[in-house]
């Protein structure tokens, strides 16, 4: 990043990274006292919904910042992880409240909670310039079990919905109405299931790509010295 | 490599079988550069391409064939028994004329009257426009010429008025097409300011710099009506937005190019955009 664009915005970016960040402990603090409290994990959905569907929209900033130059990922696999995120909160999740009470559920948030938490935090200390070599580790490494997990709970959670979508008709229009088109949500989420099989590779690979070339060069220095 | 002072660009370009940037014509001459007594040429490899004109053929093509196969109802696409049958409604009809009409006319545009100022583009643009063109044609044609159409609310007087607007773009679009061919001798490149004409279909030349776009705006929105179908909306909204990028990036080159450009053009939409 520009050391001119660093200097302007690093005050409110890091402010804003730390909203973030404790945002998603807010979230992972809630998960555990639930738990405790109820002494199962089933319907600790219900516990962090709200937070949940606040900071996952608001995560809508983040193709912003990429855009903008704040961050130094690509929009496009930015944009397209946050759209997929806000997609399964609202459009799945929240709209079949049958699939609420899933253990798939809590597949996805523990994953997309933790993954948040190691992320933001190493944002925030990358702009104080102070980043501990575990959290840059963290983020290049827990990524390995972190995405497959979460891949898992979003489609077996899309998966559950499905029965229910069929049956009520969700989100579906049909012919004949007067603007002669027609959509079929269930089919429609068969459909997005079938495209993480060419995406979720991509993005996994990306991300073992970024680890070597990001890890891969401490340990050079090391080796130097 | 050695070359006489005399050759020309195209005859050194022919020796490496390769295309060239937008940097040096064809026809410039050698010894005509602004260089010494040796010249460095840089080449730059633009991949795999393919002419312009197959192209055009090719996405213009599918969809006259793919619509026609939706409106005789040819088997798998719907139910049984509406294989091989014909719509009840004549806006049907009428709809399958224009939008045939519309890639014929296309299809003799390009073979008879365009001149193309580059002669390739690179190769996967064909699959990503046939992609666009054909998948468009295939979901408009899907729900015009299906059994549970609904022909548009207003009936007859929206459909006359959406004709109307169709054949009146049309021969605009046309218009404007033959005015710019006549703008450039066969074989040449060159580029000049296009007028308004005798033809009064030109005459928006005064107010716009590509009324081929405007009027291909014109005739989808016409089409919109005319069979009150939303993926045909979207479909004139895709291709309103990338018109209109391509009609400023022009509007921007004539601006760059001529110090005399009129300056009541706008790119495609007179005052407006």
């Amino acid at each position: 990043m520009p050391s001119s664009l660093k200097a302007r915005t690093s005050g409110t970016t890091e402010l804003l990274y730390e909203s973030f960040l404790s945002r998603w402990l807010v979230i992972a603090v809630g998960l555990v006292r639930a738990y405790l409290a109820r002494g199962s994990y089933h319907g600790l959905y219900y516990s962090i919904e709200k937070p949940l569907k606040y900071f996952q929209t608001g995560a809508l900033l983040e193709i912003l910042h990429c855009a903008v130059g704040i961050v130094p990922s690509s929009v496009v696999l930015t944009g397209f992880q946050v759209m997929s995120r806000v997609f399964l909160t609202w459009a799945v999740t929240h709209s079949v409240r049958e699939v609420q009470s899933e253990d798939s559920v809590l597949l996805f948030v523990v994953a997309w909670t933790v993954t948040e938490i190691i992320r933001y935090s190493f944002y925030t200390f990358s702009l104080l310039n102070h980043l501990p070599y575990l959290i840059k580790w963290a983020r290049y490494t827990f990524f390995f079990v972190l995405y497959p997990m979460g891949v898992a709970g979003e489609l077996l959670t899309i998966y559950a919905a499905l029965p229910y979508v069929q049956k009520t008709g969700l989100y579906s229009i049909t012919l004949p109405n007067n603007y002669n088109f027609s959509f079929d949500y269930h089919t429609f989420l068969i459909l997005v299931m079938i495209s993480y099989i060419p995406l979720f590779p991509q993005l996994y690979f990306h991300m073992i790509r970024q680890r070597k070339k990001v890890l891969g060069h401490v340990e050079e220095y090391s080796k130097v010295e | 490599w050695q070359v006489e002072p005399n050759a020309t660009i195209g005859e050194i370009k022919s020796m490496f079988h390769k295309s060239q940037g937008k940097s040096l014509k064809d026809e410039d001459v050698l010894q005509h550069l602004p260089v010494g007594t040796t010249a460095t040429f840089y080449f730059r490899d633009l991949g795999a391409q393919i002419s312009w004109v197959t192209v055009f053929l090719t996405e213009y093509a599918g969809p006259l064939l793919i619509y026609l196969m939706f409106y005789f109802r040819v088997p798998f696409i719907y139910v049984p028994k509406y294989d091989f049958t014909t719509s009840k409604h004549w806006v049907v009809h009428l709809a399958c004329m224009c939008h045939s009409f519309h890639y014929v006319k296309r299809l003799l545009e390009t073979l008879f009257v365009h001149r193309f100022s580059h002669g390739t583009m690179p190769l996967r643009n064909i699959f990503k426009n046939c992609t666009y063109y054909w998948g468009f044609a295939a979901w408009m044609a899907y729900y015009i010429n299906h059994p549970l159409y609904t022909p548009p609310t207003y009936g007859e007087q929206q459909i006359r008025l959406a004709l109307t607007v169709f054949l009146f773009c049309q021969i605009g679009n046309f218009s404007i097409h033959i005015a710019l061919r006549n703008l450039r001798p066969p074989g040449s490149k060159t580029r000049k300011i296009p007028y308004p004409t005798k033809n009064p279909f030109t005459w928006i030349f005064l107010l716009v710099s590509c009324p081929n776009y405007t009027y291909e705006l014109g005739s989808w929105l016409g089409f919109t009506l005319m069979t009150q179908c939303l993926p045909v909306a979207a479909f004139t909204l895709v291709g309103f937005i990338q018109m209109t990028v391509w009609a400023k990036g022009k509007h921007r080159s004539y601006l760059k190019e001529f110090r005399d450009y009129p300056t009541l053009r706008s790119p495609i939409l007179p005052f407006i955009l």
